[in-house]
């Protein structure tokens, strides 16, 4: 715990961990669009028809949240998969403890999803106003409610002195001081990554966002630019207020993980995306212009951050856990066949992947050429 | 690997923890059939349209591909998730497991579903814009995805029951490829596209704008798929070949209800499979809503039917010849004998202040620990309702050799005084839980029970003992 991450770990649990950490940035990307873009259509429904209608994103939002949701599950399943490899005992044990309560989010998962088809189905076109509302914020809370539970649950994978307790009082609620603060951070820190999306989805659909908007496109007169900038400096601001509040409720040993050798230099790193971040935002905030360039600086940043914040993350977790019985599993997993059909399938989807949405994307801009 | 792992144990009340994973499991792969198909029937109906052979298949393609996302992207989905979870809840130690030895087979399945949702997803939003090369090469890629996923899970639940040179080897490719592979993707594959035959039968009479001589022409196109049926019988019968005598022998006779499961689903099959060469391909009768949701009812309850089989046909084991179904390591029976099975569990009972001595506590311990799984104590498949008749050296007996006594049944992995505890125990229960109950402690009823494990051994039930006349 003396060297930085994952250096000084054993080679099989530090492979294991870059393969999760990779995977589940992935996840971040697309579950922050969620749960974000949830909270934000909740909020934006509520404020009413005009301004719903004047907000770009909003439909956006809308039109994207269903599949942004599938890939956000089909995503998960990676660090899904390595997490069982690396705390296969912890994440089972927390699971089982938390019982029906646990087993909730999925029901509630399908529910959420069916809503969010709704939300952009001809059926609600012809039903009045309130009914928008009502669904977006029904998903939104289902949404919210999963994700309280993957943070209680987490929280109660790292607490193992707390197992034998609450299995004996059949409690389906794991209490503590970290959990409220700890959903804040991650309810937050979505909101930047839905401000990066959103501008590049606005881009790549046409929108000029690096020249002045129009008039009927101001929103309690805040430009699409300058709406992605509130959405993210104020994602940013609740980030830092909820991790200010999560600190203490942190374990002593994984305070001294995440600012010594191990997490510091992480940390630090996180940090100064943030900065730069937290910089580009000010300045479109101001200019209500936002250029290609300063996007892809935004974005290498909000890439990095995410990466900063998922090895701490990690960090706090590899305190709390017993590394000893672990590297043993780890290597024994290591030892078993598939690795390179793995790596080959990977390269070949991913080259799929990338064919198709290439060949829909040339064919639909030749369609609309008249070509 | 160690004996036996201890996690906190779910209570579902009266319902069995296993029923439950195998209602859910049943839903899901009916589900995921039904996607596989699907894909396959969509990329046949859209080259039918690109040969000029059907001008409705376009439109009907659309249509289908909505219900297809909402369906298998939502549903089929998060019910995979849910398997999974569900897996854990029941069993931890069983999906540890498979999750340990094909981790970079899951993986490898994770890949395609990226590739399947991408796909889809993209035909579900710009295919009514694309030109037809491109949809059909949109259709291929989700088809091959999904059927690719379906390949690689299937080396996985094939190898629990017929885990082949694996067990010697430890190698993952002989564990994957296992004698149960083949006939099973085959099998599954045929359901597939039966199922999404169906489905799509159903649907072209609920979706509005076709007349009925569309209809009728559009469901004898989409009933084409049906005729793979006629290869269910050989199909089956392999896979019944591949499978452990014993667990055949389940299935065939030696179980009531795992053959009434069979029969279910080999009964329903057949009458799915006679109306549609019959009736719908030869005979080109129309088939109307309600038939087509009948049909599509009795797949369901072949699915229902097989997958119970397949689910029970491999106890004692979860994992053949290497982990009991209480989720008890083959190799590590003799251990807990020594040490008995709740000396390391960290988990307290619940309802520990309701017994009134702590031989029935440990009674309860051992009941959580080796029976909870398939058994409750008053609820569904009741341990109390199943010794009901049984005298009390007759459940000695029969838990110390409880591989004899049933041979789907695990050896009890366990020290003589955990066996008179549980005895004692279903003794309590049946006595209507009263507040007092003497400890049993008899030296010679232990060493009575000490010699009966000791002759039972502590190796799985030969099932050829019980049902050897009707094994080959």
């Amino acid at each position: 715990m003396n060297t930085l991450f994952p250096l000084g770990l054993p080679a099989a649990t530090a492979f294991y961990l870059c393969l999760y950490l990779a995977t589940l940035v992935v996840h971040l990307v697309f579950m922050h669009y969620v749960l974000a873009g949830s909270i934000y259509l909740a909020v934006g429904r509520v404020m009413g028809r005009a301004r719903c209608q004047a907000c770009n994103w909003q439909s956006i939002i809308v039109d994207w949240l269903p599949f942004a949701t599938g890939l956000a599950i089909t995503a998960g399943v990676g660090p899904l998969l390595f997490a069982q490899i690396l705390y296969g005992r912890e994440f089972a044990t927390a699971n089982l403890l938390l019982s029906h309560r646990w087993m909730a989010i999925l029901p509630v998962l399908i529910v959420c999803f069916y809503l969010l088809y709704l939300q952009k189905s001809a059926w609600i076109a012809r039903r009045a106003w309130a009914w928008r509302p009502a669904i977006a914020a029904t998903a939104c809370a289902g949404f919210l409610f999963i994700a309280w539970s993957w943070t209680e649950n987490h929280l109660l994978m790292l607490d193992r002195a707390a197992w034998p307790g609450m299995y004996a009082t059949s409690s389906l609620w794991y209490e503590s001081a970290g959990v409220l603060p700890r959903l804040a951070a991650w309810c937050f820190v979505a909101f930047p990554s839905l401000a990066i999306e959103l501008a590049w989805q606005g881009r790549l659909l046409g929108d000029r966002l690096d020249e002045p908007a129009a008039a009927n496109t101001r929103v309690l007169g805040l430009s699409p630019v300058r709406r992605l900038a509130v959405t993210a400096l104020s994602g940013w601001a609740g980030t830092l207020l909820a991790a200010w509040a999560y600190w203490p409720a942190i374990p002593a040993a994984a305070r001294t993980a995440i600012t010594g050798p191990l997490g510091g230099p992480w940390l630090i790193m996180a940090a100064m995306a943030l900065v730069m971040q937290i910089v580009a935002w000010s300045i479109t905030l101001v200019s209500e212009r936002l250029t290609r360039g300063m996007l892809i600086v935004m974005t290498a940043a909000w890439v990095t951050t995410l990466l900063g914040i998922a090895v701490l993350r990690e960090t706090i977790r590899l305190a709390a856990v017993d590394l000893a019985t672990g590297k043993e599993l780890h290597q024994t997993a290591l030892g078993i066949g598939g690795l390179p059909v793995f790596l080959l399938f990977a390269v070949l989807n991913a080259v799929a992947i990338g064919w198709c949405i290439r060949t829909v994307r040339g064919q639909l801009a030749t369609r609309s050429d008249g070509t | 690997m160690t004996p036996l792992d201890h996690y906190p144990v779910i209570d579902l009340g009266p319902l069995m923890r296993g029923l439950v994973i195998g209602g859910l499991g049943i839903f899901h792969v009916f589900l995921a059939q039904f996607a596989i198909g699907g894909g396959m029937l969509l990329c046949y109906l859209q080259w039918l349209h690109m040969q000029g052979d059907c001008r409705l298949a376009r439109r009907f393609t659309d249509d289908y591909f909505k219900l297809l996302v909402l369906v298998s992207f939502v549903l089929g989905a998060v019910t995979g998730v849910a398997m999974w979870f569900t897996s854990i809840q029941i069993s931890p130690r069983t999906i540890g497991t498979m999750v340990r030895e094909f981790h970079w087979v899951w993986a490898t399945e994770w890949t395609f579903f990226c590739l399947e949702v991408v796909a889809g997803y993209l035909f579900y939003r710009y295919g009514s814009r694309l030109p037809d090369r491109t949809r059909l090469q949109l259709l291929a890629l989700y088809a091959f995805a999904s059927w690719m996923s379906l390949f690689w899970i299937n080396g996985i639940l094939s190898w629990q029951l017929t885990p082949g040179t694996w067990l010697e080897t430890r190698d993952v490719w002989a564990g994957f490829f296992n004698p149960g592979f083949l006939p099973s993707l085959i099998f599954r594959t045929i359901s597939a596209a039966a199922i999404a035959a169906l489905a799509a039968c159903t649907l072209v009479n609920a979706v509005p704008g076709f007349t009925r001589e569309e209809r009728q022409s559009l469901v004898a196109i989409c009933a084409r798929p049906l005729v793979f049926m006629l290869a269910m019988p050989l199909v089956g019968a392999w896979y019944l070949g591949t499978m452990p005598a014993d667990s055949r022998g389940w299935a065939t006779g030696g179980s009531v209800p795992m053959t009434l499961f069979l029969t279910m689903a080999v009964g329903s099959s057949t009458l799915i499979g006679l109306y549609a060469i019959l009736a719908i391909l030869r005979q080109r009768l129309f088939v109307n809503g309600a038939t087509a949701s009948l049909l599509l009812a009795l797949a369901f309850v072949a699915t229902a039917g097989g997958e119970f089989v397949r689910e029970g046909v491999r106890k004692p084991f979860t994992i053949r010849e290497y982990l009991y179904s209480n989720s008890i390591a083959r190799d590590g029976v003799a251990d807990l004998r020594r040490r008995g099975s709740t000396a390391d569990d960290p988990y307290p009972l619940r309802d520990q202040a309701h017994y009134p001595n702590e031989q029935l506590v440990l009674g309860a311990k051992v009941f959580r620990a080796q029976c909870s799984v398939c058994h409750t104590l008053d609820g569904m498949n009741a341990v109390a309702e199943l010794a009901a008749t049984w005298s009390i050296d007759q459940r000695r007996l029969n838990i110390a050799q409880l591989q004899r006594t049933k041979p789907f049944m695990p050896p009890f992995a366990g020290t003589p005084a955990e066996v008179e505890a549980i005895v004692q125990l279903i003794g309590w229960r049946h006595a209507g839980r009263p507040p007092g109950w003497a400890v049993s402690d008899d030296p010679a009823v232990l060493s009575q029970i000490e010699r009966w494990l000791d002759e039972a051994g502590t190796g799985p039930g030969d099932a050829r003992l019980v049902v050897g006349a009707r094994l080959p």
